[in-house]
């Protein structure tokens, strides 16, 4: 965490910084996604000592799997934060392999039949989506290195140098691997329709991951998707892209609005609605104007933020509760009213209510989508959030001020389970009235970052 | 490079790439664990072979500590770790007895993704040289032929095989496209796949502990009503 902040104000000084002869290259965009993942680890390994301790209390853990959690839960954020700190195009699909690798041992903890079908699906769902987006890379790749004299040498899969190149490249080869490209990495990202692993997971793993690989893991696959668009949109100009991700996105988002309606199980939920908001940020990223992609970055910190702190007050109440349905969860605010309350902040939040962080960003997309004339896309983008936000806020609100079911001991569950959802309600508070300024900062360089692609064309 | 091709050279190139064809359809007709990891494991070593023929053509001397490794790796050590995995599991039937589609069918289907993958190379904007006209095709049927292996069997055994498959394809194509990544990006991918491999015997281990079976007709459980 405080290397994070520490390479984050290197990075408002020079913009880019570049090691290990090219091998590791960082900007704006890498900045944003390494606070994002430092910020949403360093909260949730807060809250998973009370969480797995209850969990190592109840005997559902014994002492080796607790260490192979911490092992896991470290090898994770390492796997994690290489994503975006690798230039190497090469190096960031392995680094993505890598975390479905890890997060795969971390879901199958637990040796419920559950957690063992949610792993499979996603190794095998994630490892064949990566893997049609390696093929796209080695697409890229080879358009690089017809133009380019150090071929076959490291640098021939750099970032950096295909952006260099980029407007040489053979549109069709282009077109052809970015479609690979997008189903592959979105299929980590959670689009629809390759979302299916994502549920199966997020609600089989221990809620501290769940926190993880919803809130940034799924940011990371995105951040891949990203780095191929600002290739592409070098290359044939933004417009190809910019459709495809506005399609990908409305599908998500109309998927997720019908599954969280007919949702019973709150995990699910929780899932569906990162399905929900990686379609939002696939959108706006697609309306291909500044502010869109401007929202879009920030509802990328945003989102991690609002669902790290669902997932943690949910992992609380279904330890309190035994249960992760919605129908046998009600009357939260009763029997544990800090918990109860913060569950109903980021319930609020996530469904975009004006006051919080989720509402502000919502808002800057569609008004770039209105102001780009996505008028169509705009429009079903606000029907399906006013579903969601219907359904979900019906099973909210039944959750947080029903009545419990049957008598039930009051009380939170511990400080250390406390603590991590104050700190990510005060931030999501902050957020919510302003950006702060070296942030802002950030997220407006990462968006001129994506958006030059546009304005050369 | 490619006036240096000798005429026998490129008898080689079609010959190493029926082969490979033919140890993929071993894959597909075959019904025992333990059959479709020798049918992986020759594909592997000829694929090996395959890419010390282009290290050879090329002169790029890289490619040959890459087709170690892949002898290596791929085609001693994940056999190894995969015949470990079926003979501790604890199902007495190691055979895939009824998949998805049957296995005449299957035959059928894999025929169709070659022919479509020869003519989806002919679509595909790469300049051709020798090497590039025979292998290609190749490593597009290998990578149907895998996907198409995991969406149609029961056994999840056969679907580790089937991604082994996608992911000789995919190595294949990089090979012969690109001349390979650069030496630290292979050694990334390999480590990547053998852990891939050991974290899915430990799932398969898990799998026929607690299911009694490796079938994946068990893992249908997670769903939305």
């Amino acid at each position: 965490m405080i290397q994070g902040l520490f390479l984050l104000s290197s990075i408002l000084e020079k913009k880019s910084i570049s090691i290990f002869d090219g091998l590791f290259y960082l900007d704006s965009l890498s900045a944003i996604m390494i606070i994002t993942i430092s910020l949403v680890g360093f909260i949730s390994s807060l809250y998973s000592v009370n969480y797995m301790g209850r969990q190592y209390d109840k005997l559902i853990v014994d002492r080796q799997k607790l260490v192979r959690y911490y092992q896991g839960f470290n090898m994770f954020l390492f796997t994690m934060l290489l994503v975006p700190i690798s230039n190497n195009l090469g190096i960031m699909w392995i680094a993505i392999e890598a975390t479905t690798l890890v997060s795969v041992l971390l879901i199958m903890l637990y040796t419920k039949q559950g957690s063992i079908e949610a792993s499979w699906k996603y190794l095998l769902i994630a490892t064949v989506g990566l893997s049609l987006a390696l093929f796209g890379i080695i697409l890229f790749y080879y358009a690089n290195s017809v133009y380019d004299n150090s071929f076959n040498s490291i640098h021939g899969m750099d970032w950096t140098n295909m952006v260099k190149n980029a407007p040489q490249f053979d549109p069709n080869l282009v077109k052809f691997a970015f479609i690979f490209i997008l189903v592959g990495f979105g299929t980590k990202a959670g689009l629809a329709p390759m979302h299916t692993w994502l549920p199966d997971a997020h609600s089989e793993a221990p809620s501290p991951i769940s926190a993880l690989l919803s809130g940034v893991l799924l940011n990371c696959a995105f951040y891949g998707l990203l780095r191929f668009h600002i290739i592409s949109s070098y290359s044939i100009g933004p417009e190809f892209s910019n459709m495809l991700l506005i399609i990908l996105g409305i599908i998500s988002l109309g998927i997720a609005a019908a599954s969280i309606y007919f949702q019973k199980d709150v995990k699910r939920m929780l899932a569906f609605s990162s399905v929900e908001h990686m379609g939002i940020i696939s959108v706006s990223m697609g309306f291909g104007v500044f502010l869109g992609i401007y929202g879009a970055i920030l509802h990328m910190i945003n989102h991690a933020v609002v669902k790290s702190l669902l997932f943690f007050s949910s992992g609380s109440i279904s330890q309190k509760y035994q249960t992760k349905s919605i129908a046998d969860t009600s009357g939260i605010i009763k029997t544990m009213p800090i918990t109860g309350f913060m569950f109903l902040i980021g319930g609020l939040a996530i469904i975009g209510m004006p006051p919080f962080n989720i509402f502000m960003s919502e808002f800057l997309m569609l008004s770039s989508g209105f102001s780009s004339e996505n008028f169509l896309a705009s429009g079903l983008v606000i029907l399906f959030l006013v579903i969601i936000f219907a359904s979900f806020g019906k099973h909210l609100l039944h959750m947080v001020f029903g009545n419990p079911k049957y008598e039930m001991e009051k009380g939170d569950l511990g400080k250390l389970s406390i603590l991590p959802m104050i700190i990510l309600v005060s931030v999501i508070f902050i957020m919510g009235i302003y950006v702060p300024e070296p942030l802002q900062t950030l997220i407006e360089d990462a968006s001129k970052i994506i958006l030059v692609g546009g304005a050369n064309s | 490079m490619s006036d240096l091709i000798l005429p026998t050279q490129i008898d080689l190139l079609h010959v190493s790439a029926v082969i490979l064809l033919i140890a993929t359809f071993g894959i597909v007709v075959r019904r025992g664990f333990s059959d479709w990891l020798h049918a992986y494991r020759y594909q592997t070593i000829i694929l090996a072979g395959v890419v010390t023929l282009i290290a050879f053509v090329t002169s790029i001397w890289e490619l040959y500590i890459v087709s170690a490794l892949t002898l290596g790796i791929k085609a001693i050590i994940i056999p190894k770790v995969l015949f470990y995995v079926t003979k501790k599991l604890d199902s007495p039937i190691k055979l895939e007895m009824n998949p998805y589609v049957s296995l005449r069918i299957s035959v059928i289907a894999s025929a169709l993704l070659v022919a479509m993958s020869y003519f989806m190379a002919l679509q595909l904007p790469i300049s051709s040289d020798k090497t590039i006209s025979v292998f290609l095709p190749v490593s597009f049927s290998l990578f149907f032929i895998g996907l198409f292996i995991i969406i149609s069997r029961r056994k999840a055994l056969n679907q580790i095989v089937g991604l082994l498959t996608i992911e000789n394809g995919l190595f294949l194509f990089a090979v012969v496209v690109t001349h390979g990544f650069s030496l630290i990006i292979e050694i990334g991918l390999m480590a990547d796949i053998l852990v891939g491999v050991i974290i899915s015997s430990i799932l398969l281990f898990r799998m026929s502990h607690t299911f009694d079976s490796v079938d994946i007709k068990n893992l249908e459980s997670l769903r939305d009503d």
